[in-house]
């Protein structure tokens, strides 16, 4: 029963582990000591994804709809009833939805699949609220599309600035490092309207009005600029627009933030200057799970560019990502917005050079994300989905009238009862592959048991469809896949399974600048100066209507992370979690609604009184849960799928998960 | 006492492994980390390695652990119990003397108790026991102060000192004793025994310039902890910093908690689990009714060092339930392993501030 090395696959921090394996089972996990960044740690998920490898709810053989139940069927006879479907439809009829789950081998071909050969540009990932925004933001201040810095010198950074999000339920053992960072003199500060954990261990916790966060970053900047505390050098050197930029924050008026999001003059001014003082500095906000809105990203990368702490070693400003392989399956392009690599679709040379690449005639259309293609009009007819999780359920009723819907999963999950064929897959630990975690360190995870017999990897039956689709893919590894990668995508460049099995991991850029990797951006090598990235005047604009404030004076915002962990698809399969997760549920079997001390006692509400929560358009009975962590004002609902997600909130639901700072102005009822 | 020659070292793993399956500490080598594992290949043992990362306890008291199988027959109403068979005699090589404190600790939970734990016993029956004394203490380690190394005084049947370049052995059962003679090695002298304990000291004064990562005043902490007269402020100052991931109950090598699970197999069986546990968990505590008497994090960090260090509670393991691997502390997200707690509960003695 020998302990084998490997890497945690359930958010994106990528800890470093050890699986106890026993004959082909997975009998045990235990905390590598000597992994760069986790340097022996794992949270309470990391520290049961044994009991989830366990777990015998899987797909074992390929299933064909047959009337209201599923017949067992071979391969072929699987992969014939797709290929003869798909054959005839269009591409843009056709949506594919990967998994942030998937290795980078797994989703560069699905993308590959999608683009190259169901000749669609409908594709996404589930889980990645914010993620697109977050590349984007990045790609155009810096030219980098993730984290500027590095987590494994996260402890030398003598500044650091925690902006949204639940990192210690969502990224703990990131959380643990800055917690280690704090305990040893580095300034911690959080921007949260909640209280939590982190903003707890904090010196300095700014709480501001729900949905008001890019205002407390802009106000920062303007005081910033009045302390003195910019450096002209380092602006006039390495940016191109700091002129307009300072014009802008000439505008803005300390005073006005002050009132728009309740926090002070002082705090602003005492976060600003410990900024200014820092060699380092180091800010972090979450994608994947939950994230911040496009111009709160803006802000924060241009109060840290302002602050000259872009590009430089130890510093940089840190997306972290919600789930294991979220930021590689952006790498490879499975979005609708950006080829393999982040070449922009609106690039026709790079579409060109994917042509030439992939030797096949792409169509160019713009294409969308499966949730905008379920929710906007009746274009698509047939949906390609790798292991839900329980995102897109939401638009069931739409997802009956397609006529194909074509499902690859490891596990059971009630979203392929809608499936008409079912192909089962390899679970991460039954076939070698790589994935990305938040701080760009791409690792290699070896096969370490067989798969149930007869289980192919998703790269195999992607293959073979491909093939009976008349393509001539001829993969044997996924070695050979990533191979063709390394080709294809710069970043990925010098990457090599031989160089990988010889490290814990390598951080891209790894090209022939950077052979062994890049630990962070450095101003000194970017391939261009850096640039404020606009915020349009719409986005300025506070959220929420003033006028519909009177009848609905209460903020409603919702949170995954808190008691949350993630997929319940997931957790669901483990018992120490699930117990843990039930502890919650079975206090509040319908759900609560978190509310402030204070609000409690004006309207005179006890604990687990069951209150109506009225939005302008529906509304939802809850228990109250009285809570110190929330601002008076404000109301906050766990986002339980199913169990607790309450009926009414689907329908700003796209809204609410993807963007922390969305609320919705509800108004509070007691019910007689 | 005898000599156990560098030559022979390997003749003595040999042996064992005619009879037992061989665990002992060996290198990851890209990781460099130090594992206890099962060792199918003899020349993976390093003796000279650091403490082990993991403690041997996973190889008695499994991280995860199908204990029973049973199959209910509808037809006939009846169920079908299949026992299993854990018994497969195994060899620990190289345990350093806290872990095997801590193995120690175990027994007494699982067997000497009203109730003997017929699975623990299982896997301890045909145990050899391998000690190796610590020449010299690692940053994290605290033993001399839970009386609990740098040597094995019990529990094992041969323990190892190694003197530079051959090993001291020391029989401690009829076991080991058989195993010295068959491999005849030679008796030592007096003067050999002298060197033993010169060695064990030099080990023991050297944990001021290297054990320097952790300080643990034990038996004031156990004296405060037993009165109860710790602030609840300090707890919630520990209770705030809790990730409440568990890991200080997995890595500690006298942690026994467990949980039972039933999983119903594809088979149409159904296997019965047993799983470690943490009292650092809500669910841990959590009884029906909604009740939890130890529901905020800090009562359940509370509870955890009670157990540990409190006078009532040694009594029962006759020793404190720490050993001073240091290993919690190392694990720990929120930096408050038992040294650390221990920190903060002198500091709270003595009125030192905060850094």
């Amino acid at each position: 029963m020998p302990y084998f090395r490997g890497v945690c696959n359930f958010c994106g921090t990528g800890c470093g582990h050890l699986l106890r394996v026993e004959g082909n089972r997975v009998r045990g996990v235990y905390p590598l000591s000597g992994h760069p960044l986790s340097r022996g740690r794992l949270c309470v998920r990391g520290w049961h994804i044994h009991e989830l490898l366990q777990t015998e709810d899987r797909i074992s053989q390929p299933l064909i709809k047959d009337g209201s139940s599923f017949k067992p069927v071979s391969y072929e006879e699987a992969l014939d009833y797709v290929v003869e479907r798909v054959k005839k439809l269009p591409g843009r009829q056709v949506a594919v939805l990967g998994s942030p789950r998937s290795s980078n081998e797994e989703n560069y071909l699905l993308g590959k699949f999608a683009r190259a050969i169901l000749k669609t540009n409908n594709l996404s990932l589930s889980s990645d609220a914010g993620q697109e925004e977050s590349a984007r933001v990045l790609l155009e201040g810096c030219g980098w599309p993730a984290m500027t810095g590095t987590l494994a010198e996260l402890r030398q950074a003598d500044f650091i600035l925690v902006v949204g999000g639940d990192l210690t339920k969502q990224n703990p053992i990131i959380a643990s490092e800055i917690h280690h960072a704090h305990r040893a003199g580095t300034f911690l500060a959080t921007i949260s309207p909640r209280k939590t954990q982190m903003a707890r261990l904090s010196q300095l916790h700014l709480r501001p009005k729900p949905g008001t966060i890019f205002y407390v970053l802009q106000g920062l900047g303007r005081v910033l600029v009045e302390e003195k505390a910019i450096d002209d050098d380092y602006l006039s050197t390495f940016t191109a627009n700091s002129q307009t930029f300072l014009e802008e924050l000439k505008q803005i008026e300390v005073e006005k933030i002050v009132e728009l999001t309740g926090i002070s003059r002082e705090q602003m001014t005492e976060l600003a200057r410990k900024l200014k003082e820092s060699n380092s500095a180091c800010a972090f906000y979450p994608t994947g799970v939950q994230s911040l809105d496009r111009r709160t990203m803006a802000a924060l990368f241009n109060l840290f560019l302002l602050a000259g702490k872009i590009g430089r070693r130890g510093s940089g400003v840190n997306p972290v990502t919600g789930i294991s392989n979220l930021l590689g399956s952006y790498d490879l392009g499975l979005s609708p917005v950006f080829l393999p690599g982040y070449a922009s679709v609106e690039d026709e040379l790079a579409w060109e050079r994917l042509e030439n690449f992939w030797q096949t005639k792409l169509d160019r259309w713009s294409g969308k994300n499966v949730d905008t293609c379920l929710s906007e009009g009746e274009d698509i007819k047939a949906l390609f989905v790798v292991d839900h999780d329980e995102e897109i359920i939401r638009h069931v009723n739409r997802i009956r009238q397609l006529d194909l819907i074509v499902y690859f999963g490891a596990y059971e999950n009630p979203f392929a009862s809608l499936a008409q064929v079912i192909f089962p897959r390899t679970s991460y630990v039954e076939e070698d592959g790589t994935y990305t975690n938040s701080e760009r360190r791409v690792q290699l995870v070896l096969k370490r048991i067989e798969p149930p017999a007869g289980v192919r990897p998703l790269w195999k039956t992607l293959t073979n469809l491909a093939r009976a689709l008349g393509h001539d893919w001829n993969y044997d590894s996924v070695e050979n896949i990533m191979s063709e990668i390394s080709q294809l995508v710069p970043y990925y460049r010098s990457l090599t399974y031989e160089k990988l099995k010889a490290r814990l991991g390598l951080k891209w850029p790894a090209d022939d600048l950077h052979p062994e990797g890049t630990d962070c951006l450095l101003v000194e090598e970017a391939s261009r100066r850096f640039r404020f990235v606009q915020v349009n005047g719409q986005e300025k604009k506070l959220a929420g209507e003033p006028e519909v404030q009177k009848d609905f004076p209460f903020k409603l915002v919702v949170g995954r992370s808190n008691y949350f962990w993630h997929q319940n698809s997931v957790m669901k399969r483990t018992f120490i979690p699930k117990r843990e997760y039930n502890a919650l549920l079975l206090l509040y079997p319908r759900g609560f609604v978190e509310i402030s001390k204070e609000d409690a006692s004006r309207l005179g509400l006890r604990e687990k009184q069951v209150v109506r929560i009225v939005a302008e358009s529906a509304e939802v009975r809850l228990a109250a849960r009285i809570s110190g962590d929330i601002l008076p004002g404000m109301l906050y609902i766990p986002y339980f799928i199913d169990e607790m997600i309450p009926e009414f909130l689907h329908r700003q639901v796209a809204d609410l998960e993807k963007n922390e700072e969305f609320f919705l102005p509800v108004r509070l009822e007691k019910v007689v | 006492m005898y000599w156990l020659t560098k030559e022979q070292l390997p003749l003595l793993v040999q042996k064992l492994a005619e009879e037992y399956k061989i665990f002992g500490p060996r290198h990851d080598r890209v990781s460099g980390e130090v594992i206890f594992d099962h060792l199918p290949d003899l020349s993976e043992l390093d003796l000279q390695a650091a403490i082990p990362y993991n403690p041997p306890k996973f190889i008695l008291f499994p991280h995860y652990e199908e204990i029973l199988k049973y199959r209910y027959q509808p037809e006939t109403k009846k169920v079908r119990i299949e026992q299993l068979n854990l018994l497969e005699p195994k060899a620990l090589i190289g345990l350093r003397s806290c872990d095997l404190t801590g193995l120690l600790c175990l027994d007494r939970f699982f067997l000497d108790q009203e109730y003997v734990d017929e699975f623990y016993l299982a896997h301890r029956k045909k145990l050899f026991i391998v000690s190796n004394t610590c020449i010299r203490p690692f940053p994290q380690c605290f033993c001399v102060c839970t009386d609990s190394g740098p040597a094995a005084r019990e529990g094992f049947d041969l323990d190892l000192t190694f003197t530079g370049r051959d090993y001291l052995v020391e029989a401690g059962s009829k076991k080991g004793q058989a195993l010295v003679e068959e491999l005849n090695l030679v008796e030592a002298d007096s003067e050999s025994l002298n060197l033993k304990k010169q060695i064990i000291d030099d080990s023991v004064s050297s944990f001021d310039r290297f054990a320097l990562e952790n300080k643990a005043w034990i038996s004031r902490a156990t004296n405060r902890l037993t009165t109860g007269f710790i602030k609840p402020e300090v707890w919630e100052y520990i209770g705030n910093q809790c990730f409440e991931c568990g890991a200080c109950s997995f890595v500690c090598p006298t942690c026994s908690c467990f949980n039972i699970e039933d999983a119903n197999l594809a088979s149409g069986e159904t296997s019965r689990l047993r799983t470690w546990d943490s009292c650092s968990f809500e669910g841990y505590t959590k009884m029906a009714g909604d009740h939890n008497p130890r529901k905020p994090v800090e009562d359940r960090r509370n509870k955890r060092f009670f157990c540990k260090l409190s006078y009532s509670q040694s009594k029962k393991y006759l020793r404190p339930g720490c050993v001073g691997c240091g290993r919690c502390a190392r694990v720990c997200p929120g930096d408050i392993g038992l040294p650390n707690v221990v920190t903060y509960i002198r500091r709270e003695i003595t009125g030192e501030s905060g850094e």
